[in-house]
């Protein structure tokens, strides 16, 4: 046991360092610092810059272009990127479906997609939830009939995150209701630009246009767009949610917030001490150190696990319970820091037309927190977590 | 000992209730958040017609004389709907500064309000200078020059005039001004719940009156003390409907072949907001039912610590079992988060409450 890095480690971090010095765009370095927007180009080119680099593939496996680092190495390059404070990676192409393609797909479909999404030449998104199947996600109706070579696909997907920007959607479909409804769930590809997809926006609580609706009406799919095999989505579904669940707790950019923030409440004055010499205050923000540290080792264990060939199973919902209730209290602890100046709302980014005193980091740590409602949600409710983590690990 | 309401008061609830239900469902609330003012017109009007305008202030200015209780109970109402009519920035925050004045032709002012023709804007918090009310920068100096930077001035888009809070003279006073005086700067903007507010800055503005030198500050105290039990009072009516709202939706919304209120997690979960909103309601009745002035004080500041800690937790709890659904614009459970989360702030959160009831 020994949490000191090796010469080799600190060298790789090193070299992390320069690249991101040298390789990481200047303009969108500012725009992340200020919170503002990035545009779709932005996010594109952000990820082609990894790419060049051979980067992209750090939770992938060797032989699918992947960087084959062991798990210190994992860690240390994903901190080093949350340190810079770098847009994060858009995980539904590189961390949802590429493991589902290259562990269930066939030769053809690993070929076709899987370079494409190592280099972000496509933009994914998911068609999991619907209006009537949120945390009970297998009742899905959204339909795919078979007809001829194609499958016709009717129905609506929900909470789809950034399917404004997308060039391809994973679906699940049902495509066999005789059954119980686990059976009779299909995993298909589908190409945005086919005819009979419409993108709606859904406008959350910070004002923003981050979620869609995604409707389909008949929707032509070619069959070889199946993952694996017909009504076995269920199992591929599953697998799918223990690898998103693993990339939400993002422990090293909530362990950059937090210290940004206590910076903060050095120079901040609510009543006639600084906030960072408010007891109570100091209490919250060592509380919630004390409980990143827990988060983050229990994610390097989890990476460890992996790299050792066990792929992630249930203990990666104990990751997304921990990691969503940290980051809300973080949210809630810029706000409260904040004080009056989180109260003007300027938009998701701010104000962009007029002046108002309250800095910038204030603005937008109201919308902020609110949009972070939705991450003890997303990925399977915390709620829905617990029932796994009963059933699966206790065996209760 | 009494812990009810009197006839008059349970009147005046009834009428305010009667007001949210039947006038201000949501889409309406949306509405007039949306409107160029922030607020509907003609629900001020009516305010002023049924005398609600009127509660705090005294007889010989044409008010009812009402008290604490009057105004905790319509706002425990406001709450229940998220009412965004100016009353907390008019009535509470610039008439109770006025009513306790010494300004010369205070009735005047007092006498607009009442008829709802006159708006009036408090303007003390500073940038940087946080919740200490006596800690600003604005200086109004012996011939009623204003100059500084005054910042969340609720409702200052539609003011006549502002209520400045200043230095003067080693001491502190009050300064009138008026929206059109020169030198005057409003910033407005919509704060975050979807109520106006704005940076209000003044360079070498004439001030119309300078007034209540020396007693300003004890002024300003006892007006935001006032303040706190209304927004705790509101606070208290959106913790109900928060719950309430929860139960129907999880009695509707069918997840693995039953309703959601039928999952006991669920049904401890909203037993505790249920009982975190009693508590702070009994809290908000023992402040009610304080007299004596040091110990009221003390007890102010410990109910809005309850009411940041238990509104808070009980509004969240309420957007996380509405799902993805209570994310989203669309529900109003959100909004409720939202006007929530700004009152947990608004003069102070609970850190600072806290600080405050252990040093009083």
């Amino acid at each position: 046991m020994d949490l000191n890095f090796s010469k080799e480690d600190l060298e790789f971090r090193d070299e992390v360092r320069a690249f991101l010095e040298n390789e990481y765009p200047k303009h969108i370095r500012e725009k992340m610092h200020n919170g503002e927007e990035l545009t779709r180009d932005e996010v594109v080119e952000w990820h082609k810059c990894v790419a060049k680099k051979g980067w992209m593939g750090h939770s992938w496996p060797v032989e699918h272009g992947g960087t084959g680092w062991d798990a210190t190495k994992v860690y240390l390059y994903l901190r080093e990127l949350a340190l810079e404070g770098c847009p994060t990676f858009v995980p539904f192409g590189l961390q949802m479906v590429a493991p589902v393609i290259w562990t269930f797909g066939s030769e053809e479909q690993k070929k076709k997609f899987l370079p494409r999404i190592l280099n972000f030449d496509d933009w994914w998104c998911q068609g999991y939830s619907e209006p009537g199947s949120g945390s009970d996600l297998a009742s899905l109706k959204c339909k795919a009939e078979l007809d001829g070579d194609e499958y016709v696909i009717n129905g609506q997907k929900t909470w789809t995150t950034l399917g404004q920007f997308a060039d391809w959607i994973f679906v699940l479909v049902r495509t066999d209701d005789s059954g119980i409804k686990q059976t009779g769930i299909t995993f298909i590809l589908v190409d945005m630009k086919t005819p009979g997809i419409e993108v709606k926006p859904i406008i959350t609580l910070d004002g923003d246009h981050e979620v869609n609706e995604v409707w389909f009406d008949n929707v032509r799919v070619p069959k070889e767009n199946v993952v694996g095999e017909v009504n076995q989505g269920w199992t591929y579904a599953k697998f799918l949610l223990t690898h998103e669940r693993s990339s939400i707790a993002g422990a090293p950019q909530m362990r950059r917030a937090i210290n940004r923030l206590a910076k903060k409440a050095e120079k901040t004055f609510h009543g006639d001490h600084p906030l960072s010499e408010d007891p109570t205050f100091k209490a919250k923000v060592a509380q919630f150190n004390l409980d990143l540290d827990a988060l983050e080792m229990t994610e390097l264990r989890g990476l460890a696990a992996q790299r050792e060939g066990n792929p992630p199973g249930a203990e990666s919902s104990l990751l997304k319970i921990k990691g969503t209730d940290l980051q809300q209290r973080l949210s809630s602890l810029a706000v409260e820091i904040a004080g009056h100046d989180a109260m003007p709302y300027g938009g998701p980014y701010g104000f962009s037309d007029i002046e108002v005193t309250a800095p910038k980091d204030a603005q937008l740590s109201a919308p902020k927190y609110l949009n972070f409602r939705k991450v003890t949600i997303y990925g399977g409710t915390n709620e829905i977590q617990k029932n796994i983590i009963a059933k699966a690990i206790l065996g209760l | 000992m009494k812990l009810s309401y009197s006839d008059e008061q349970n009147l005046l609830r009834d009428s305010v209730s009667k007001f949210c239900m039947s006038d201000y469902d949501f889409e309406t609330r949306m509405r007039s958040v949306e409107s160029e003012k922030g607020h509907n017109e003609e629900h001020w009007k009516l305010f002023a017609e049924l005398g609600w305008l009127a509660i705090p202030f005294a007889e010989e200015h044409g008010g009812l004389d009402g008290n604490d209780v009057d105004l905790s109970l319509m706002f425990e109402e406001f709450g229940k709907a998220i009412v965004v009519e100016p009353y907390l920035a008019n009535v509470v925050l610039g008439g109770g500064v006025l009513k306790r004045s010494d300004l010369e032709d205070k009735a005047k002012h007092i006498e607009g309000i009442i008829a709802g023709e006159s708006q009036v804007s408090l303007a003390n918090y500073e940038p940087e200078k946080g919740f200490n009310l006596a800690n600003v920068d604005c200086e109004i100096s012996s011939d009623g020059t204003v100059n500084g930077l005054k910042t969340t001035v609720l409702n200052a888009q539609n003011a006549n005039y502002f209520v400045v809070f200043g230095k003067h003279e080693k001491d502190h006073a009050f300064a009138l001004v008026s929206k059109d005086a020169e030198g005057l700067k409003c910033t407005s903007y919509k704060t975050y719940d979807g109520f106006v507010s704005g940076d209000v800055k003044f360079e070498n503005c004439k001030a119309e009156a300078v007034f209540s030198v020396g007693s300003a500050l004890n002024i300003l105290e006892e007006t935001i003390l006032d303040a706190l039990v209304c927004v705790s009072s509101e606070a208290v009516g959106a913790m109900e409907k928060c719950y309430q709202l929860t139960i129907e939706y999880t009695k509707q919304r069918e997840q693995f072949g039953q309703p959601l209120s039928k999952f006991q997690a669920l049904q401890h979960r909203m037993v505790d907001m249920f009982m975190e909103t009693e508590f702070t309601k009994s809290f908000l009745l023992k402040v009610l039912a304080t007299h004596e002035a040091d110990e009221k004080r003390k007890l102010i500041y410990g109910l809005k610590n309850q009411v940041a800690l238990a509104g808070k937790s009980v509004a969240e709890e309420a957007v996380q079992m509405h799902g993805g659904m209570g994310c989203t614009e669309e529900m109003s459970i959100g909004h409720y988060l939202k006007r929530m989360m700004v009152i947990v702030h608004l003069f102070g959160n609970d850190t600072y409450y806290l600080n405050k009831y252990i040093e009083s």
